[in-house]
């Protein structure tokens, strides 16, 4: 189940957020506290999360306390769909 | 908070936690704090107003409550007891008015008259029973509230508005206005007790927003550790400890709440206040004639900000551990971040938290929505810019505070493009190790520099002058 999740997050992270779609981003790196997205980009990803999963992220999820990498993302993802 | 409240603070939690440990715990918890924010409030010069002002907070804080609060837990009876027992401690400390003035310890100045308090508890218990006999609960309850926290916000933070309130407060006192001052009233703590009461009003508003009763509500409220310097915790958070069984003090877990506490102590007593001597303030500002000691001042106010506010953290983290109750973070080695986005997840952490929660992920959401949209550089000027004018405006609504949110929004702004342009030129260039530290090391110079330069216009009350510092430091006056 999760990594049908996890790779297209990666996958736009890297290409539309970081610019470099080479980059491989792993399932536990940290995200938010290590600044490799910043808070403008973020709300880029949760309208991604809800276009295509079809769930809400609320603006007050968007913090490294909720998720900071992908497990926990994927992990989000699944408990509301 | 003087360094003798932290003290009696600390060992009050210190016998408690070790001693009575989870029993009465929550009772503690909330009559301490109410006790704690009359005990406070600073004396002002306008009559009793160092008693009406932290009972404003609780009348303001038990009406949020009863806005927020779902029906089945507003109609539950403890919530009646709760609040009588709060009533209770209010009148306990208004009756010290009788002792002599040797006795009366818990209040800046003498408390005031019985019947007015009577009168305030009247009209808040008759505002209730009229909510109560409401058949249907509008959600325009909510934005009446949110309204009115703003609208005292502004009251507070806008000089011309603290002026007027400071007139009508002596004109109901019956005091003369010929010294009326901006500073007449000063609501301790209430920045802070504002943006909970924000964030559970909009928590509410999106439908998330735990059961709690009238007690815990107070108690996250007005917590007494975090009332005069936060942190801003998130009531979810708050509560999961509060209603947590807390084992008690042992070594395992005395040892890391004393060595914050310590900490906390040292950062701001020792460290901070021997800075305060030579760091910058408006009366050295004007003095200092060199460059060379003009750069002493202003790094001496960059570290001094630092220990004061980090160290005033670790004591309310510290004193809070000893009851069981962990605290968020609100520092983390801010000053040794490589650009200035991370000082600012950084710095003051559950403040710009919750100005993203609230403010930048909305607006920007918004924007976002837009059938079509503006460039991106522009939305993220017009976010980054008016978020950081809005933390400047947290601190008061002036000139100097104004400058000071420009400085970093735009800050923000420059160095979001400039990532944006070199990041995938910098990633290839980094590649050996020698090569990243450059680019950590100067990064870091650059961002500390960056807010040193702004806290000139957060530290003088005058922008000419702060722009006169920036002058000599750089040699041009």
């Amino acid at each position: 189940m999760t990594p049908e999740i996890i790779y297209p997050i990666a996958k736009f992270i890297a290409e539309k957020i970081l610019k470099q779609p080479s980059k491989i981003i792993t399932a536990d790196e940290a995200l938010i506290s290590s600044g490799l997205i910043d808070s403008f980009s973020l709300m880029d990803l949760a309208l991604f999360i809800e276009d295509t999963f079809s769930v809400r992220i609320e603006d007050t999820e968007l913090n490294a306390e909720t998720f900071d990498n992908l497990n926990q993302l994927a992990s989000l993802i699944q408990s509301r769909k | 908070m003087a360094l003798e409240n932290i003290l009696i603070l600390a060992a009050a939690s210190l016998l408690w936690g070790s001693l009575l440990r989870h029993r009465g715990r929550t009772w503690f918890l909330l009559i301490a704090s109410v006790v704690v924010i009359f005990w406070l409030q600073p004396a002002l010069p306008i009559r009793g107003a160092d008693f009406w002002a932290p009972l404003a907070t609780l009348v303001l804080v038990v009406l949020t409550w009863y806005i927020t609060a779902d029906d089945e837990t507003r109609k539950q009876r403890k919530n009646i007891i709760i609040l009588l027992i709060v009533a209770g401690v209010v009148l306990l400390l208004n009756l010290t008015r009788f002792l002599s003035a040797d006795f009366q310890l818990l209040t800046a100045s003498r408390p005031p008259q019985l019947k007015t308090t009577l009168l305030i508890f009247l009209i808040t218990g008759l505002t209730l029973l009229a909510l109560s006999r409401l058949t249907r609960f509008s959600a325009s309850f909510l934005t009446v509230g949110l309204v009115l926290t703003i609208g005292l916000f502004l009251l507070i933070k806008i000089p011309a508005l603290s002026l007027w309130l400071s007139s009508f407060l002596r004109t109901l006192s019956g005091q003369s206005l010929t010294n009326v001052s901006i500073n007449d009233f000063r609501w301790l703590g209430f920045s802070y007790v504002a943006f909970r009461l924000i964030h559970t009003i909009r928590d509410k508003q999106s439908g998330r927003f735990p059961s709690v009763d009238v007690g815990e509500f107070i108690t996250y409220v007005i917590f007494f550790p975090a009332f005069t310097a936060g942190p801003i915790d998130r009531l979810e958070r708050f509560i999961k400890d509060l209603r947590a069984p807390f084992a008690g003090l042992y070594f395992e877990t005395f040892y890391p709440a004393g060595q914050r506490l310590l900490l906390g102590l040292f950062k701001k007593f020792v460290i901070a206040d021997a800075l305060a001597l030579i760091a910058l303030n408006d009366t050295n500002a004007t003095q200092v004639t060199s460059t060379f000691w003009m750069w002493v001042i202003v790094y001496a106010y960059t570290f001094q900000i630092y220990f004061d506010f980090s160290g005033y953290t670790n004591i309310a983290l510290g004193i809070a551990q000893l009851l069981g109750i962990k605290l968020p973070e609100n520092f983390a080695s801010p000053y040794l971040k490589p650009n200035l986005t991370q000082f600012w997840n950084n710095w003051h952490m559950t403040l710009t938290q919750w100005f993203r929660a609230y403010f930048f992920n909305p607006i920007t959401r918004w924007l976002r929505s837009w059938q079509k949209p503006m460039s991106i550089p522009t939305m993220i000027l017009l976010t980054q810019v008016t978020t950081m004018l809005l933390i400047g405006f947290w601190h008061g609504v002036t000139w100097n505070f104004t400058l000071w949110g420009l400085w970093h929004g735009l800050g923000l702004f420059i160095h979001n493009r400039w990532n944006d342009a070199t990041k995938v030129k910098a990633a290839a260039w980094a590649t050996t190790p020698t090569r990243q530290a450059i680019l950590n090391i100067s990064g870091i110079l650059l961002t500390f520099h960056f807010v040193a330069i702004g806290w000139i216009f957060f530290a003088l009350s005058s922008p000419v002058t702060s722009w006169q510092v920036i002058l000599k430091l750089f040699g041009a006056h």
